[in-house]
């Protein structure tokens, strides 16, 4: 090959960044209390610093291959997956009750780490097809075909957390024409279902109504418009009536009580207030103490998470020094809870540099996607983006407290092999895409 | 919206989010400053290194108190599986149902924390376990020192050590809860050096407490300084002649070396052994104490105010001649006694008239009773009120009636009355005659052996004395409390001193009325006493000094229901006066029938608590 290689250094030194600060902070989280810094590969630290190797050599791997192949590929690559996914919910091995899990030797391979780049690329595949609009009924169907399937899939096998991420997809099909409506009707539905559940169901039907009265006072000579807003009125009333319901009779205790956590409810009381007021749904009478230790289990987590951030103050206790972190009392700290270490060693001004660091790194990949000039490129590289940012934002956004507790880690920071190497291959994938670009542009002059 | 502009629309998400994350995280870690705090409570956890409380010498170094280690084995009742239960047991010698019962018992309490197991492992247990222990690892050995006394007695004098109180714990921020301190004695007096400086580590706990290691590879930890070590100015071979002498009999002694106002001995019976209060028997032993109706607890040497009995006489003396109404030559007649009106004060057929110098020796009580009067009527004063008021001054003077400052705590200022009293009893214009029993150290008047002891150092000082002191220096520079080095002088003139001491060196010599407890070769100047009191037989009491010129020592000896000072009180000091002078420490007495009779009799009817350990060192220490 004769072309130079055109990678976005930026991108790239952005990336190498986050992997050691991440390695640094799963070292600090990992090792024990005072023991002389070394690298130790039975330990986790070590074997990430193995899994930043293997990394490497694979990223390497990809800049080599020529940029057709994922483009030729992309539908086998896909239908390997799927295939891997259905095996595993055939034979899957337990772990922390989701099946998520290929024991290979010593080593756990999670196919739906890998799913997400599969769908990444046949999307971007069947997009870039030559004679595919977005545009079309079916071809829409298609493209949340191609989503849906590998989502129900990684639903299956417990791993919610996982399975929300293919909704970040939306956002791909957003840029490629979706209707804004769409994202404006996802915010209704999550707002309504959070209002839903922090106070009584009827409130919210009667300020619905009201709104609606109000509004069919101002357009009552539209009657189309009239129809339009009634409809939606009843489809929000049967949407709030069966949330309802399936918070109050379908959802277990430990399921209602993680959400209420999340919503920064206190649990007995919300039980309290709720057998008092009228509902519709009446919750049966639960046991007072195993209320309460379920409680204490699912705020654990984000208490332990926020105490220790909190510990931080402005600049942090210093590499290696949290004591929070040291002391381990933040469950899955070196995994999906790494952003503690962030926030209690680097204190508020390092955790914000962090961040806007992180977010730099995502708008530049967004920003590098709208400049492909071929489709399967730009799906990719929005897929790419979509991806990690669904991730920070859920991630950091559990750390801190302020979106529930669902475990999917941190991009290039938390603890683990597949998803260090998934993220890796999809970063790189698009910036051999992008390189391509360049070289077909210098092509053309 | 033309769709690559669709690309604003993320980068406006991300701008969004990025503000909402970076507010948040500002409430989060600067202003809610509670998971700062939660997060110092819960992260770590700072322990408290316990300094080495200073040791205790006497004046010739010798060692009376210091701390040894005591063992304790503990279990983490939780660990406590697959272990091989009866080869532990056998170990520890210890029957299996105990063991489960101790185990059971401390899984109730934590089965996630230590408890102890087995409490104050002998030493020989301690050495074995260190060698087997490692397989059982759910145990562990607690090292906990513990303070040791170095005598069976004195324990008045040392005290003893107990936890804090929750009033003090607010008054003093050195110490937390479950801290001890010194309670009594000079564990108390002198804590604030005893106790030194705390350490601290700061260690990493994890979710269950357990300990993690030191945090920020010791950044914040700090050493602890052990406690000032102490020099008393206790003689100890002095302190326990001085026990086994008063073993038996109640009572107390106090000597003071009266050019500096140390203490060098003092000496109560009933009396215990302060390793009594030590460890784990402590609270038995304390109730036991507590209860004795022989009051082992009580400090007579400071508290209890004694009719001093003819000793008084001395100070009388000394008073009338500063106040000009008695001259050395001044002569009263006595035929058994002094009468006035109904009042009759008796005394013993002795040659009369006396000058001042015969009185004290033969102590007539008559002649006293002319010189209080004298003192009390004299014309210079408006009144006898007047007269009395200027003669307590005169007390004060000598630490009577006050407290001396020693360096103990709880000490009591004896008995000296107001005129507002007798105003109150005799009515308002009270006479002479009313208080005449004062002027022979009886009635309205007490004085703690303490004082007494001091007032010996006074007179051996011919007229100044040093407050009195148990401790001589403090820690390795040697200092010595700046209050301890200044001279107290009484309100009488040095020259007035000559005839009382002249009267006093005669009575341990044939004629006097202690003639026959002299011991030879050494002037002793001495005053009986014998002091009636409602509690029985008089008391038996005698202040002394020796040698005559340039003394060493001053004493004062106290055996309740001894009888005649000369009885117990007089040969008891001498004896130690003798041990205290003798340059070979060893050396047997010089009266040897005298000793064994003071070691041996008993006046109790009954063996007392500190008797018997006493008995080992009276093997010991006298051959």
């Amino acid at each position: 090959m004769d072309e130079k290689l055109h990678i976005d250094w930026l991108t790239v030194s952005l990336y190498i960044i986050i992997v050691l600060f991440g390695a640094v902070n799963i070292y600090s989280a990992n090792s024990g209390v005072n023991e002389a810094i070394s690298l130790d590969f039975s330990k986790e630290y070590g074997k990430q610093v193995i899994w930043i190797g293997i990394s490497a050599i694979i990223v390497f791997l990809i800049l080599l291959t020529d940029y057709k192949f994922f483009n030729f590929s992309a539908y086998g690559i896909y239908i390997i997956i799927i295939g891997m996914l259905l095996a595993l919910l055939a034979t899957g091995s337990f772990n922390k009750g989701a099946q998520a899990w290929f024991k290979i030797g010593a080593f756990k391979l999670q196919p739906s780490e890998f799913a997400k780049y599969a769908t990444a690329l046949a999307l971007a595949k069947f997009l870039g097809t030559f004679d595919v609009k977005f545009e079309g009924r079916r071809n829409q169907l298609i493209s949340f075909g191609i989503l849906l399937l590998p989502m129900m899939l990684t639903l299956l096998q417990n791993d919610t957390g996982s399975a929300l991420v293919f909704t970040c997809f939306i956002l791909v099909l957003f840029r490629e024409g979706l209707s804004g409506w769409w994202l404006v009707l996802g915010f209704y539905l999550i707002t309504i279902f959070v209002l839903t559940i922090i106070i009584p169901s009827w409130y919210i039907l009667l300020a619905l109504l009201l709104i609606l009265a109000g509004f069919i006072y101002f357009i009552y000579k539209q009657k189309q418009l009239m129809m339009v807003s009634i409809l939606i009125f009843i489809v929000s009333a049967v949407y709030i009536i069966g949330l309802d319901f399936a918070f109050s009779k379908i959802l277990k205790p430990h399921q209602q009580q993680r959400i209420l956590v999340t919503l920064n409810q206190d649990v007995d009381e919300y039980y309290a207030n709720k057998q008092k007021s009228f509902s519709f749904f009446k919750f049966e009478k639960k046991e007072n103490d195993k209320k309460s230790e379920s409680k204490r289990d699912y705020s654990y987590n984000v208490r332990q998470s926020k105490i220790s951030i909190g510990a931080g103050r402005w600049w942090g206790n210093g590499f290696n020094n949290g004591t929070q972190t040291k002391a381990k009392l933040v469950p899955e700290q070196h995994t999906d809870f790494i952003f503690c270490t962030v926030g209690e060693e680097y204190g508020f001004v390092g955790s914000s540099i962090f961040l806007i660091l992180y977010l730099l790194f995502i708008g530049r990949i967004f920003y590098l996607a709208e400049r492909q000039k071929n489709v399967f490129s730009r799906v990719f590289g929005y897929c790419t983006g979509s991806i990690i940012f669904f991730h920070f934002f859920i991630n950091i956004g559990m750390a801190i407290g302020v979106l529930p507790v669902i475990g999917i880690p941190l991009p290039f920071m938390s603890y683990g092999g597949s998803s260090l190497i998934s993220f890796s291959m999809l970063l790189f994938t698009f910036l051999k895409l992008d390189a391509n670009r360049v070289n077909e542009i210098s092509r053309l002059y | 919206m033309e769709k690559s502009n669709r690309l604003f629309v993320f980068i406006g998400a991300l701008v969004l989010i990025g503000l909402i994350f970076i507010t948040r995280l500002f409430f989060l870690q600067i202003i809610d400053t509670s998971n700062y705090y939660k997060a110092q409570a819960y992260g770590s956890n700072e322990i408290t290194i316990y300094p080495a409380r200073g040791t205790i010498v006497d004046r010739n170094g010798q060692l009376m108190v210091y701390n040894d280690a005591s063992y304790d084995l503990m279990v983490v009742p939780q660990k406590a599986k697959d272990f091989d239960k009866v080869a532990l047991c056998k170990e520890l010698i210890i029957d299996t149902t105990e063991f489960n019962k101790r185990l059971k018992k401390a899984a109730r309490y934590n089965p996630r924390e230590a408890s102890v197991i087995y409490k104050n492992l002998p030493f020989y247990l301690y050495t074995r376990l260190q060698e087997v222990l490692y397989q059982y690892p759910a145990f562990y050995i607690e090292t906990k020192i513990d303070r040791r006394y170095n005598i069976n007695g004195a324990a008045h004098l040392l005290g003893y050590m107990g936890e804090v109180s929750e009033r003090e714990l607010e008054k003093d921020k050195y110490y937390k809860p479950g801290d001890v301190k010194g309670i009594t004695g000079l564990e108390k007096s002198y804590e604030k050096y005893l106790r030194g400086i705390k350490g601290k580590k700061v260690v990493l706990v994890d979710k269950f407490s357990k300990q993690q290691g030191s945090f920020a590879g010791g950044k914040f930890d700090s050493l602890p300084t052990a406690g000032e070590n102490i020099i008393s100015s206790i003689d100890l071979n002095l302190q326990i002649y001085a026990e086994m002498l008063l073993a038996n009999k109640i009572g107390s002694i106090v000597a003071i070396e009266p050019a500096t106002g140390e203490v060098l001995c003092i000496v109560n019976n009933p009396n215990y052994d302060p390793n009594l209060l030590v460890g784990q028997q402590r609270n038995r032993n304390f109730s036991a104490l507590l209860l004795d109706p022989s009051k082992p607890l009580f400090n007579r040497a400071l508290k209890a105010p004694y009719p001093p009995g003819s000793t008084f006489k001395t100070v009388q003396a000394l008073i009338g001649l500063q106040e000009g109404v008695l001259t050395p030559g001044t002569r009263y007649p006595c035929h058994g006694g002094y009468r006035m009106g109904s009042i009759t004060v008796g005394c013993h057929s002795h040659a009369s008239p006396l000058d001042l110098e015969n009185s004290i020796t033969k102590s007539c009580n008559a002649y006293y009773c002319h010189v209080y009067r004298s003192i009390l009527d004299n014309p210079k004063y408006s009144s006898v009120q007047a007269a009395y008021l200027q003669w307590t001054k005169y007390l004060n003077s000598f630490g009577i009636g006050t407290k001396t400052g020693i360096d103990l705590p709880e000490e009591s200022s004896g008995i000296v009355k107001k005129s507002a009293y007798f105003e109150r009893v005799f009515g308002k214009n009270w006479r002479s005659s009313n208080v005449v029993s004062i002027s022979i150290g009886q009635g309205e008047i007490g004085l703690t052996p303490l004082q007494m002891a001091n007032v010996a150092a006074i007179i051996a000082n011919r007229g100044y004395y040093y407050t009195p002191h148990v401790v001589r220096s403090i820690g390795d520079a040697q200092y010595v409390r700046e209050e301890f080095l200044k001279r107290h002088y009484t309100l009488i003139e040095e020259r007035h001193f000559d005839s009382v001491i002249a009267g006093m060196a005669k009575v341990c010599k044939p004629g006097g009325t202690a003639g026959r407890t002299g011991i030879e070769g050494i002037d002793i100047c001495g005053k009986t006493g014998t002091a009636q009191n409602p509690h029985g037989k008089d008391h038996s009491i005698f202040i002394a000094f020796a040698p005559r010129v340039n003394p060493k020592i001053a004493i004062c000896v106290i055996v309740e229901n001894g009888g005649f000072g000369a009885d117990y009180a007089a040969p008891i000091a001498n004896l130690l006066i003798e041990r205290y002078m003798a340059t070979d420490k060893t050396a047997p007495s010089s009266k040897p029938e005298m000793q064994k009779r003071m070691l041996t009799a008993n006046l109790t009817g009954k063996k007392l608590s500190a008797s018997d350990s006493l008995k080992a060192l009276v093997t010991k220490t006298i051959k």
